[in-house]
């Protein structure tokens, strides 16, 4: 099929070349020709393969447009959903999914912790002290009802700033509301065991954080 | 973006697989094929006709499971770059694994061949085998092969290039080429005088060429394959 088409276009050439030689094209007229063929948009123009990184809403504004007939499609062509999110992202230089590790700049304190962004209920950071690598990976886990943390070994303190959606008022949340007691989603009705952030003198404190519980 | 919207999308990169009938399928159908083969190979009756069941099995799971993934990379977009990056590492641990694979095959030849027991008449060929000449039939599917392996090189750069045409006739004239190259070992094999088990010396000439030509009708079959998702995909020009 592919020979044969090959073939059938070759002959359609060939049927069709003019016998009288025609004056040749000029440069400018003919870079003009190929861009209306080629259908790239002009300086300013929107392209529609790309669509704006802040436009996109939904799983449907990430359907690619699809490569022309003929041609090889590329990944900006016809890549779907997250794929195409991330390609999107990075083409704007954005990391959608925010890979690079917490800021190790510092060491958090209770007046400015290391923040760590959590679109969910529950986030675990890695902390390898001040400098970084300073000693092993300490896990530390984080809840929107708790959200300080404060690694046992060097000290630093973090803190979970939620940014996944806004919570539904009058959606259920867990079991504890049917005890009378504030909690995230999922949350449980027995008390959460201590932890370091927990023991530090209020005079250590200074000012109290929003979400920071007191004990 | 704003939170919310971002909160749309799934917050990291990796692709948590879904639950799927496949992996259990191919570890019963993988059980089947080397069951009946080695019965097979043990002259069991009728157990021939179980391994081809199984190697249908076998076939029909791996369709089955690549048309999932298929699926999930070009329809879903699951395979983001964090997931390209493990399938390429998964690719790469794949080619290792068959390379010392064949490094263990030429081992045993070199093994054997380089200093001869003395059961085998302490010579290479060993008594009694009438070895294949090297300068004819194996030296023209040398050339065959290497020329197969241009082919799909030019099919890989063009495609690189974005080079439809160049890329699909890289890729037909290398299938072509692999045809041919397995039509002529199979000939080889029905001409040669010595079986799987004359001697040392016809344990790893069908052990190795026999490998080899399944490394190399594997490929014709993956290239089937994409030829079909091609198909899937509904290109028409």
């Amino acid at each position: 099929m592919l020979l044969r088409r090959s073939i059938l276009a070759l002959g359609r050439r060939t049927a069709v070349k003019p016998i009288v030689p025609v004056a040749p094209r000029v440069f400018t007229t003919s870079a003009a020709r190929r861009a209306g063929e080629q259908g790239d948009p002009k300086p300013g123009e929107p392209d529609k393969k790309m669509m704006a990184f802040e436009d996109i809403r939904t799983e449907e504004d990430l359907l690619p447009p699809g490569a022309e007939p003929g041609t090889v499609p590329t990944d900006l062509d016809q890549s779907t959903g997250l794929e195409r999110f991330e390609i999107l992202g990075k083409m704007q230089g954005i990391d959608v999914f925010d890979m690079k590790p917490l800021d190790a700049s510092r060491k958090g304190t209770l007046e400015d912790p290391i923040i760590v962004n959590s679109a969910g209920d529950e986030q675990f950071a890695g902390c390898t002290g001040y400098p970084v690598d300073s000693h092993v990976v300490l896990w530390l886990n984080m809840r929107r009802d708790r959200p300080v943390e404060r690694c046992a070994e060097c000290g630093s303190v973090y803190r979970m700033e939620y940014i996944g959606p806004p919570d539904d008022p009058h959606a259920h949340h867990g079991h504890g509301e049917e005890h009378g007691e504030e909690h995230g989603d999922g949350a449980h009705s027995y008390e959460e065991p201590k932890t370091f952030a927990d023991f530090v003198r209020p005079e250590y404190r200074g000012t109290p954080q929003p979400h920071y519980r007191q004990s | 973006m704003t939170n919310l919207v971002r909160s749309n999308f799934q917050a990291h990169p990796f692709h948590l697989v879904s639950p799927s009938p496949w992996p259990i399928f191919t570890c019963i159908s993988l059980l089947a094929l080397t069951t009946s083969g080695v019965l097979t190979m043990h002259g069991f009756s009728f157990a021939q006709d179980f391994l081809y069941m199984a190697l249908l099995l076998v076939i029909f799971t791996m369709s089955f499971w690549f048309r999932d993934v298929i699926s999930e990379a070009t329809y879903l977009g699951n395979h983001t770059l964090a997931v390209q990056r493990g399938i390429n590492m998964g690719i790469a641990l794949f080619i290792i694994s068959e390379a010392l694979f064949f490094l263990a095959i030429f081992w045993t030849f070199f093994h054997s061949a380089l200093s001869p027991a003395a059961e085998m008449g302490a010579q290479w060929p060993p008594k009694g085998i009438d070895s294949v000449n090297p300068f004819e039939l194996p030296l023209l599917n040398t050339v065959i092969l290497l020329s197969s392996g241009f082919t799909v090189t030019y099919a890989h750069h063009s495609l690189i290039q974005g080079n439809r045409s160049g890329a699909l006739y890289g890729i037909v004239l290398t299938v072509m080429l692999a045809l041919i190259f397995t039509g002529l070992q199979g000939l080889e094999y029905t001409v040669s005088s010595f079986t799987l088990s004359d001697s040392t010396y016809g344990s790893c000439f069908y052990f190795g060429t026999g490998f080899h030509g399944l490394n190399y009708v594997a490929p014709y079959i993956i290239i089937c394959l994409f030829l079909k998702t091609k198909k899937i995909y509904n290109i028409e020009s």
